[in-house]
């Protein structure tokens, strides 16, 4: 029965990326445009092969670059966001002084700050800032640009922060209380009762943060000075009309992205698996 | 478990409060208690007296305005060891598995995983929990399950006081009649001070050494209850003492000044 219903869930979700193929297919014979599934397939079936008649590094190194910088600019996004979310729920000063701002600055896309991190680090990366002249050895390290990491945490630090700030708001005084009166101090009621209450919404957050970090990447790297990354494939394949490669980037940040959220769901359904389920 | 301490004393206590729909409100006016240790004292009054407040300020939760509150001769200024509380609604951590959620204050006190598993098994035991409910979480028990396991955590840690804020108001009553009985039985074994606050005269009679009544924001009246142990609900007595409370409870109430 349960295999029954897995199944039948399973072919429901198949309906949409099947009419997709149907669609592709049908725009793509006899078009000059639209590459054929075949020409994809065979990108994506050799994803280390650099592409012969494009400026650019192979499909696998460019995923790598793309999620080496999302891990880096999420990661700093959750390690910042959570304690300012934290603080701005439980502090009514920290909560008049930064929630404002923080609302405001929400609704900005992640993009527009491009032009304003690039102005600020240039091309400068965590090889440049340790090797100086000799960063171009340090060829991945060198890739992780100072700007793109920067965009992609102002992207997923708000989302991450107004969740954590209103799960830390959401946790009931009688459970802070219950724990002071059994002798907790500031620092075990932090980690025994505000971050366990506040978890649910931290993770809600975090999985709004990584979809907007993985969406801001690919748009990163397409501004100039980026050689490297999905983004900068897909502007490249476009330019160039090889548009096998911009196709087979898309399925390939598509299945990232299922992946990464995949991650972040069973961990969400971890911390929220004491939450009664409402029926 | 408890030692020979545990007096608590309030000295003119007094406890305001501002309210943005009342504006400043008295919850406590010079307020004197003495409870001395190992008594049953209930505080006997209606919703909104100052009961809670009583309390929250022996808890440590929150200072007076006025007056001085020790334990043992020592003044309250924060949560003090050897103090427990049971809330009306538990107070029970919603992602802690009950197990764990006993044996929090243990935890809070560095001690260590299997010793305090073990320490809180007992105390699940002491207070007729099967032990299936270790594993379980808060909302998958019932009302009085939940209140049996707030009381285990409270006892857990060995307290020589035990603050008790309506704790069995929301079971029904038969629940309500059998946590009675076994809070009864656990404070003749181990002998704490209990401070217990409520608005149901059956329940002050059926529990108290001493009755406090309270109108708002003070003591009216001092009532000691002297009947045996363990007390039959109906018998004449009981019945005779409760009808005298009720009357206490009921004159004062209707002389007492308006809240605020």
């Amino acid at each position: 029965m349960k295999l029954k219903r897995i199944l039948s869930r399973l072919a429901l979700g198949a309906v949409p990326p099947i009419l997709l193929l149907v669609i592709w297919y049908v725009a793509s014979v006899g078009s000059v445009v639209v590459p054929s599934i075949g020409s994809v397939l065979e990108v994506l079936a050799h994803p280390f092969r650099e592409p012969p008649a494009l400026d650019a590094t192979s499909l696998a190194s460019g995923a790598a670059v793309s999620v080496l910088r999302v891990v880096c600019g999420f990661g700093l996004a959750a390690a910042t966001a959570v304690p300012v979310g934290i603080l701005v729920g439980r502090s009514r000063t920290a909560m008049a002084m930064l929630s404002p701002t923080m609302s405001a600055a929400m609704v900005i896309s992640p993009i527009a700050w491009i032009p304003v991190a690039i102005i600020a680090f240039g091309l400068s990366s965590p090889a440049t800032a340790l090797f100086g002249d000799e960063a171009w050895r340090y060829g991945l390290l060198d890739r992780v640009r100072f700007a793109i990491v920067a965009v992609i945490w102002l992207g997923a630090f708000f989302p991450i922060a107004l969740n954590a700030a209103a799960g830390a708001r959401g946790v009931r005084d009688s459970h802070i209380e219950a724990a002071r009166v059994l002798g907790a101090g500031r620092r075990q009621v932090l980690a025994k009762i505000i971050l366990p209450g506040a978890a649910p919404a931290i993770m809600t957050g975090l999985r709004v943060g990584g979809g907007i970090a993985w969406r801001v990447i690919i748009a990163a790297e397409i501004f100039p000075g980026t050689r490297s990354g999905l983004g900068y494939m897909i502007a490249t394949a476009h330019e160039q009309a090889s548009y096998q490669y911009a196709f087979a980037s898309i399925i390939v940040i598509g299945a990232i992205g299922l992946g990464l959220d995949g991650l972040l769901r069973l961990a969400a359904r971890r911390v929220s698996r004491w939450q009664p389920k409402e029926r | 478990m408890a030692g020979d301490a545990g007096v608590v004393r309030f000295d003119g206590v007094s406890k305001r409060y501002a309210t943005p729909a009342r504006g400043e409100v008295w919850a406590l006016r010079a307020f004197d208690l003495l409870c001395p240790a190992g008594q049953l004292t209930c505080v006997l009054g209606p919703s909104g007296c100052g009961k809670t407040t009583l309390l929250r300020l022996a808890a440590g939760l929150e200072p007076p305005t006025r007056g001085r509150i020790t334990i043992d001769g020592r003044p309250v200024d924060g949560p003090a060891p050897g103090v427990g509380l049971v809330s009306q609604e538990g107070g029970l951590l919603p992602w802690r598995r009950v197990i764990d959620d006993v044996a929090l204050g243990l935890e809070i006190r560095g001690v260590g995983r299997a010793e305090r598993r073990t320490e809180a098994r007992r105390a699940i035991r002491r207070v007729h929990l099967p032990p299936e409910v270790e594993a379980a979480l808060p909302h998958e028990l019932s009302g009085g399950m939940r209140q049996r396991v707030a009381l285990a955590r409270a006892l857990c840690t060995g307290p020589r006081i035990l603050l008790m804020d309506e704790p069995f108001a929301s079971v029904d009553e038969p629940t309500r009649h059998r946590l009675q009985d076994e809070l009864v039985r656990l404070w003749e074994a181990d002998g704490q001070t209990i401070l217990f606050v409520t608005h149901s005269v059956e329940e002050a009679v059926t529990l108290a050494d001493r009755l406090v009544v309270m109108t708002f924001s003070q003591a009216v009246a001092d009532l000691p209850v002297t009947l045996p142990r363990p007390r039959d609900r109906l018998a004449p007595d009981f019945v005779d003492m409760l009808l005298r409370v009720r009357q206490t409870f009921e004159a004062e109430a209707a002389d007492a000044p308006p809240p605020g």
